[in-house]
């Protein structure tokens, strides 16, 4: 009888559009920021593994609440030669290893930096599928699994960035975990690619002992004006609190989205069912069981809460890529895995069922006598 | 089939409303034989409809026993009076009460679709009663583009649709000019001598009262005797 139900849906179309609108607008909330999450999430754990947790990081400072993106998706401003060189300069640095970083294809990361510095992100040991690590005077990369897959290159192919054509000297092995998305090149070849002059986005220091680390960043935070310094700890907190606060944000605004939807649709089918009280009525006369009229207002629910949810799906992709696009500055960071959307479309449904109950146990009572008496 | 299709023993019906209790039937006794044609007259609050609707099991008696076709319904659940409905009751009501936004043929052919017919099915049978009604030609349109006498006639086609053993028509011809109404009553008796159904109405005229050899006059929710 879904012909019936979708005819009763159809009967009061601007009730019916307004109630989609609340499902609809419960679900792209959820879906959208529930996106932002996962993708922080995956990114924090896949960024965590590699890194040594002795080393400082070195960027320009910026005020956290202008960001408006991850770490290497925005732009930032350049340490300048002369900053990297006073850096360098502070007792107990043991190396300084400025990086030059560039995003691209979405998910993947070039980066400029001493290849005889790799040690520093764990990835000395790091075994080829295919060729090896370029030198430091070598025009060329060692590239991660996945972007030779999706460039479709082998050792001894070129990637152009930049309209620079760079020669791929390496890959590394599958499952190599952040290093499946990075193409790295000597620094100084980065720095002709990118017209660069000594300047990096980020420097990476390494102290003579690991009790340094404190004391380097303290001086760099507090003496060195415009610069900031985090270790790993830092920076593994910064995002933590970040995916925490949007898991909570999440949480918070779906709890609140999908109350206002439910209370929507519990006032549609309420009002629908108090309307249609004659209608109900006549079909119990004529021999309609309580579970048939179940059925229908269930399956009335199901259609709205269906379509209404694909919809949603369909809006938050959209949302979704302006997300990327315009506020996480082109990257592919928010994310609607398959998971994320069948898990949004099973939360619509089953929202509007537990919504249904209450009028549905009104339209299953109806007294068919009452509604043919005032017939 | 013999024997009789209802069988009523002290049937009363008491209305409690605010305390206030009203008995819509006391202490009835009736039995009504399989094929008959049975008029019910009476004045108006003297109990005719709850009659009908305990007949029809829309209702049970507060007291007393009520079997349709040999079966005592007065203690059955909500479902199962439903399913004794569809199986063995056609309805006619003043109001016709058809639904508002279906045509005719979706009409006629919704209970058939509650015990799960398909819709193809449903639809064919629903056209082919609505053809023996006279209504071939209106059958996709919805009631509020029908006359009141088209519309007693598809409520006529439902009532047949699942093949019941009972017409019962409660003033089919309340809502309806002299001559309409004579129509479907016309309608009604053609029916029972084609398909010798028990058809009991409930009706104010008593020139078409007189026309059935049973007659049954109601007063104060019991029988005249
Ligand atoms: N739901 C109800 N509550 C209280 N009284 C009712 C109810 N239904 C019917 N009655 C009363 O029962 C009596 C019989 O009503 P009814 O069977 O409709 O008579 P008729 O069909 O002969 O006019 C009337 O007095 C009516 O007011
Ligand atoms: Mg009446």
């Amino acid at each position: 009888m879904l012909d019936l139900a979708i005819k009763n849906l159809l009967e009061n179309r601007v009730r019916t559009i307004l109630t989609a609108l609340g499902i609809i607008i419960a679900i792209t909330a959820i879906v959208s920021l529930g996106s932002i999450s996962t993708g922080l999430n995956e990114l924090v754990t896949s960024s965590t593994a590699t890194i040594g947790s002795d080393v400082i990081f070195v960027m320009k400072e910026f005020d956290f609440s202008e960001m408006s993106g991850p770490p290497g998706s925005f732009e930032i401003e350049l340490l300048s030669a002369e900053e990297i060189e006073d850096i360098t300069a502070i007792s107990g640095v043991e190396r300084a290893v400025p990086i030059i970083a560039d995003q691209f294809g979405g998910l993947f990361e070039l980066d400029g930096l001493d290849l005889d510095s790799v040690d520093l992100f764990g990835a000395e040991d790091l075994s080829f599928e295919e060729g090896g690590w370029p030198d430091n005077e070598d025009k060329a990369a060692a590239i991660g699994y996945l972007v030779a897959r999706s460039r479709g290159v082998v050792v001894g192919d070129y990637l152009t960035f930049e309209e620079e054509e760079v020669e791929v000297m390496g890959i590394f092995e599958e499952g190599s975990g952040s290093y499946d998305l990075v193409v790295l090149i000597p620094y100084e070849y980065a720095e002709e690619i990118y017209d660069m002059e000594g300047e990096a986005m980020q420097l990476i220091l390494k102290p003579d002992d690991i009790s340094y680390v404190q004391e380097i960043k303290d001086i760099i935070n507090n003496d060195m004006d415009g610069l900031s310094a985090m270790t790993m700890e830092d920076a593994l907190a910064q995002m933590e609190e970040m995916t925490g606060t949007l898991n909570i944000m999440t949480f918070g605004i779906g709890f609140v989205a999908s109350l206002v939807a439910a209370i929507g649709i519990i006032i549609t089918m309420y009002t629908s069912v108090l309307e249609r009280r004659r209608q109900l009525g006549i079909m119990k006369a004529v021999g309609a069981l309580k579970k048939t009229i179940l059925k229908q207002i269930l399956e009335e629910g199901i259609i709205l809460s269906v379509v209404s949810s694909v919809i949603a799906i369909l809006l938050s992709f959209f949302f979704v890529d302006i997300l990327n696009n315009v506020l996480l500055g082109g990257s592919n960071l928010a994310l609607i895995t398959p998971e994320l959307a069948i898990g949004a479309v099973a939360y619509g449904v089953i929202l509007t069922i537990i919504s249904s109950i209450y009028p549905a146990w009104i339209a299953i009572n109806t007294d068919p006598i009452k509604a043919i008496r005032d017939g | 089939m013999k024997g009789n299709i209802f069988e009523l023993k002290n049937v009363w019906k008491t209305y409690c409303n605010k305390g206030v209790e009203t008995h819509a039937l006391r202490g009835l006794n009736l039995t009504i034989k399989r094929g008959a044609y049975v008029a019910i007259i009476g004045p108006s609050g003297s109990g005719k409809s709850t009659l009908m609707h305990v007949m029809g099991c829309l209702d049970t008696p507060t007291k007393g026993t009520v079997l349709v076709d040999g079966k005592d319904i007065s203690s059955l659940k909500d479902d199962e009076l439903a399913k004794i409905r569809r199986e063995k009751i056609g309805f006619v009501f003043q109001a016709y009460n058809l639904i508002p936004g279906l045509s005719a043929i979706e009409n006629v052919a919704m209970p058939m679709r509650f015990s799960g017919h398909g819709k193809k099915e449903s639809q064919e049978k629903a056209i082919s009663l609505l053809k023996k009604v006279g209504l071939e030609n209106r059958m996709h349109h919805k009631p509020s583009e029908l006359s009141g006498g088209e519309q007693q006639r598809v409520a006529i086609a439902r009532s047949l649709l699942n093949d019941p053993e009972v017409i019962l028509a409660d003033e089919p011809t309340g809502n309806l000019d002299s001559k309409t109404g004579r129509e479907i009553m016309d309608l009604i008796e053609d029916l029972h001598k084609r398909t010798k159904k028990t058809v009991i109405i409930v009706t104010h005229d008593t020139k078409l009262a007189d026309r059935t050899c049973n007659q049954i006059r109601m007063i104060d929710g019991d029988i005249a005797k």
